[in-house]
């Protein structure tokens, strides 16, 4: 009798959807998510489009570090320049959203081009750097560049309208956040089980060995850093649509941090962990905000001054308990419940 | 796919229409209470500001309480903290609106933020008075339920350059501003009047937000023997700015402007801080309107709160007062039309620590006057001057 | 020359800041392979702490220098011991993530404790001008210069003759190694968190006394971190004086090309700096073996 799980060819071990729960699940996920901006508030529906928005970039930074190990602290500078180009193209030149949305990919990936370069001689903590300058040197760009860019005063942009469809209303444009996340999951999915994606794996594995397979390492980081550009650009632009102004302001250091954090808590190296990360790190400062709100009664004279700080202090602490119990993060639990459900009451 | 979906943002948009205008009638409101939301940043280095303008609402706010409320109705004050991330408060904004129910809204956190915000806020409809950072963007072009209480940057900028120039006749000039939409604003209203008054600029800076030596810049500066300097930085800023022209051994006329004018600022500066011109609309807390003010609050605010007060906690007052006045004018049932309407027929609305108050049909900006004063280091507090 | 002679100073006495916060990096990376992103943080509660005595128990210049010190070995133990030592054992990147939780700790709890309005650190020292010919620096910036130079030849001399030195580099070279010879990974670990917090510590101490005491002051760790990959991750000694290159470069260009540029300047140079040398400029060289 056959047990567990059988593979036996190739294309069933690289299919995206490999079971039938799977594929219902999804349905079910995809129905709920079109059905929920009719039923959220516009309170609640503001963190269902934070977290799309979110996704597209934190898959765009997993295809660089999570499935190439290219560590990047800067990549605030692509979803910058995305957000930029897309306000030049659309709210300055008034071109199509369309082309907009191009440009908030293209411009990225051509940057990322200059940004990659260093990459072909760094590894670690050196690139890292490297692309935290460039993160820096980008918005200085922005900001001396006043002809292009109105300099600090920054660019208003106009939620979109594409082919007569008006993104204006906060259902309308989350959906059009889902269609972009969507596409972002599925082409990372893609690339990953793509030769491609199998090389970037290789060279996060150990790069001189992938290199002795045949593997262009050039090619292939640069490749790596052009796709995670283009994806966070779109993102990018999304999150310039969503503040409805684009300036460097707000976009700060910050947001390279978190997406970090996004994939190490969801699990690095895993679209999977990319989407749940984002999730979790989104809904954090809410889920402490209400476990605090639960004793504000008490505490209302104490509210205006430092104890506000306490709510930041236990989104520090959620983290670092968070790692300290599940270092594999939230992919990691998630097989471990799987396991459990299977083997219930065994161990193994 | 397409047409559902238009057909879908359509059924939407007429859902929201209908909703809104149901809430418009009495969102926030009920027998015994009346809520007001604000959001501000309350962690982190911004929290000075932050926290200081919700102290001035919650002065005005508990004034009404404890003379009865509006109406009899009890003002909750729902305060919601956004970090100064532009993204956390837009979702404040929404929270506050939505789940929390605000019948009108005080604030909005800093200038960036509340431009941000401008889009949902009138979507919403909610009355809003905003205190914090007035930047034309907010009452240019007018927007139907937002109000504006202060005085432009550039407006301000201009009143003190103007006064500086006349006093200091043929002195060269120097400026250094911050590379964001603050320092810009800043720039503008300097340029407009060395164009006017064609002032002889030989040095012009311009620091990355979050510098904090000073000494390459103040050493331009010194190279360029400026004479009168006018200091755009904020807070930490220009104690470092100041002490470096202190080290550099020269003692320009220098002005500072309103977002810096904050006491403790003139303690760390020592005695190179003597002397600063700064230009505000709201009285100094050295005159007698600002003893007066800090008086009042003694009685309604706790030891920890009394410590958070500087200048904005006096903007938030103003602003909390001319709304809860308009309110309070709409009588037994308050809506937000009639709100509205009562905040456009705003006249001379006394606060005690600025001009009086003043909107009209079509005005949603108070530009309250403008007055010079000057530091003493021996008291650490800012004096008129006339 | 006179013009250049003050910019120099001047980017000597920030570069000196930036470099003993560098060194902190430098010493928990040599021996724990970790980057520590609550570097800067770490060394703000320090100097919040410096500033707390001068205000409460004395001003005395040796009271709130031995009080700091104190202070920030005990913090750089707890950090360690109660944050750093359970993750012992897991994925490098757990372990660094955890350390940008702790940032956000420390970082609220200055508000927290403390409050947001800039306040200066009077210990009766520091802020006298010095003036030579046109000329002036701050007595407080002759002492950081001072200080690190001294702590650069300290450092030196423990790691080049002391045992526990020794013991310190056996660990960062080999720790498995190390451990067969006796050698205590977890002493050595806190030993580390100690050393880095007080070294770091010393500089924001200095910063408070030549500037002031702002909750925005964890960005000196976003500053020193580029010195410590300037220097070499894993080279103490060479971050500290990458500090002082990119104190000197700062200004250097702030001063010739334009305020502009002073921020970005330090930046620009590391980009040229690593493409000619991958693993800063006094970093080892990682041979890889296949």
């Amino acid at each position: 009798m056959r047990t567990g799980d059988f593979k036996q060819t190739y294309g069933e071990l690289v299919t995206l959807i490999d079971s039938p729960p799977i594929w219902l699940w999804s349905v079910v996920l995809v129905a709920a998510l079109i059905v929920a901006p009719h039923v959220l508030n516009s309170y609640a529906l503001s963190f269902l489009m934070i977290i799309l928005i979110t996704v597209v970039g934190a898959l765009g930074l997993n295809i660089l570090t999570g499935y190439t190990g290219l560590i990047s602290l800067g990549h605030v500078g692509f979803l910058v320049t995305g957000a930029y180009a897309y306000a030049i193209l659309v709210s300055k030149y008034q071109m199509h959203p369309l082309i907009g949305f191009l440009g908030a990919g293209v411009v990225p990936a051509l940057a990322s081009l200059v940004v990659g370069a260093p990459s072909l001689r760094l590894k670690g903590l050196y690139l890292a750097i490297t692309t935290l300058a460039f993160s820096f040197i980008i918005n200085t760009l922005i900001l001396e560049a006043r002809w292009l860019t109105n300099g600090a005063r920054g660019i208003s942009v106009q939620r979109p309208e594409i082919f007569g469809i008006s993104f204006d209303g906060d259902a309308a444009f989350t959906y059009l956040c889902l269609g972009f996340a969507v596409l972002a999951l599925f082409a990372t999915l893609n690339i990953r089980r793509s030769r491609v994606g199998r090389a970037f794996v290789a060279i996060r594995d150990n790069d001189t060995a992938a290199r002795v397979m045949g593997i262009n390492l050039h090619a292939y980081k640069l490749f790596a850093f052009v796709t995670s550009a283009f994806i966070t650009g779109l993102s990018g632009a999304l999150y310039g649509i969503y503040l409805s102004f684009v300036s460097v302001e707000g976009f700060p250091f910050l947001l390279s941090i978190e997406a970090l954090a996004i994939l190490i808590v969801g699990g690095l190296g895993s679209a999977l962990g990319a989407v749940l990360g984002t999730i979790l790190i989104v809904l954090l400062p809410e889920a402490t905000r209400m476990v605090f709100s639960l004793f504000s009664a008490q505490m209302d004279a104490m509210f205006t001054t430092g104890a506000q700080e306490l709510k930041s202090m236990l989104y520090g602490l959620v983290i670092i308990l968070f790692l300290r119990f599940q270092p594999r993060g939230l992919v990691g639990a998630w097989h471990d419940i799987r396991r459990m459900w299977v083997n219930w009451p065994l161990r193994y | 796919m397409m047409k559902y979906l238009a057909t879908a943002s359509l059924l939407l948009a007429s859902a929201h229409l209908a909703t809104g205008a149901a809430l418009a009638a009495d969102q926030g409101i009920t027998d015994t209470e009346i809520v007001i939301g604000d959001v501000e940043p309350l962690t982190g280095p911004p929290a000075l500001l932050g926290v200081a303008a919700s102290i001035g609402h919650k002065i005005a706010i508990a004034e009404a309480n404890n003379a009865g409320g509006i109406n009899g109705r009890k003002i909750k004050y729902v305060l919601e903290d956004d970090g100064y991330v532009t993204a956390r408060t837009i979702q404040g904004v929404k929270k506050v609106i939505d789940v929390d129910k605000a019948f009108a809204m005080l604030g909005i956190s800093g200038s960036g933020q509340s431009i941000a915000v401008m889009p949902v806020l009138e979507k919403a409809g909610i009355p809003t008075v905003i205190d914090v950072a007035p930047v034309k963007f907010l009452w240019e072009p007018p927007r139907k339920n937002v109000f504006v209480v202060g005085q432009s940057y550039e407006e301000g900028i201009i009143h003190l350059v103007n006064y500086l120039a006349d006093k200091n006749p043929g002195k060269k000039w120097g400026l250094i501003t911050q590379d964001d939409d603050y320092g810009i604003t800043v720039r503008d209203g300097f340029d407009t009047v060395v164009k006017a008054k064609k002032l002889n600029v030989v040095y012009s800076g311009n620091y990355k937000k979050g510098q904090q030596d000073f000494s390459s810049d103040m050493l331009q500066l010194k190279e360029s023997g400026a004479e009168v300097f006018l200091a755009g930085g904020i807070i930490g800023e220009n104690i470092a700015m100041m002490k470096e022209l202190e080290k550099l051994n020269i003692k320009p006329v220098v002005g500072i402007f309103w977002p810096g004018r904050v006491e403790p600022v003139l303690k760390l500066m020592g005695p190179a801080g003597d002397g600063l011109y700064a230009v505000d609309y709201v009285e100094p807390f050295a005159g007698p309107a600002g003893k007066a003010f800090l008086e009042k609050a003694k009685g309604l605010l706790s030891e920890a709160e009394m410590k958070g007060i500087n200048r904005y906690s006096m903007t938030g007052y103003a602003a909390a007062k001319v709304l809860i006045s308009a309110i309070e004018r709409c009588g037994k049932q308050p809506t937000w039309v009639c709100t509205i309407a009562e905040l456009e027929k705003t006249k001379n609305v006394e606060t005690g620590i600025m001009a009086p108050i003043n909107f009209g049909t079509g005005v949603r900006f108070s530009n309250q006057k403008l007055q010079i004063m000057q530091s003493d280091f021996s008291t650490l507090s800012f004096k008129p001057v006339n | 020359m006179q013009y250049f002679t003050q910019l120099l100073i001047s980017g000597l006495a920030i570069g000196a800041i930036y470099g003993l916060i560098a060194m902190g990096f430098a010493v928990i990376y040599k021996s724990t392979g970790l980057v520590n992103f609550a570097q800067g943080e770490m060394t703000m509660i320090t100097a919040y702490i410096a500033w707390t005595i001068s205000t409460t128990v004395s001003g005395n210049v040796f009271i709130v220098a031995i009080g700091a010190i104190i202070a920030a070995v005990v913090l750089g133990l707890v950090i360690e011991r109660v944050v750093m030592r359970p993750m012992l054992g897991e994925p490098v990147f757990a372990t660094v993530m955890v350390t940008i939780g702790l940032a956000v700790i420390l970082r609220s709890s200055i508000n927290f404790i403390w409050d947001a309005y800039p306040h200066g650190l009077d210990v009766g020292f520091g802020r006298t001008i010095v003036r030579i010919g046109t000329i002036g620096v701050r007595t407080g910036q002759i002492a950081v210069i001072v200080t690190l130079l001294v702590l650069l030849a300290a450092i030196w001399a423990f790691f080049r003759y002391s045992k526990v030195g020794v013991a310190m580099r056996a660990v960062a070279a080999d720790d498995r190694t190390a451990l067969l010879m006796g050698i205590s990974a977890t002493r050595v670990h806190a030993l580390a968190w100690a050393a880095s917090s007080v070294i770091a510590g010393i500089g924001g101490v200095f910063f408070a006394l030549s500037y002031d005491l702002s909750p925005a002051m964890f960005q000196l760790g976003l500053k020193a971190f580029p010195a410590t990959i300037l220097g070499g991750l894993d080279a103490v000694l060479g971050s500290g004086l990458g500090g002082l290159l990119i104190g000197i470069t700062e200004n250097l260009a702030g001063g010739y090309i334009g305020s502009g540029m002073k921020e970005v300047a330090g930046f620009v140079m590391i980009i040229v700096v690593l493409m000619i040398r991958p693993f800063g400029i006094f970093g080892e060289r990682d041979i890889e073996r296949v």
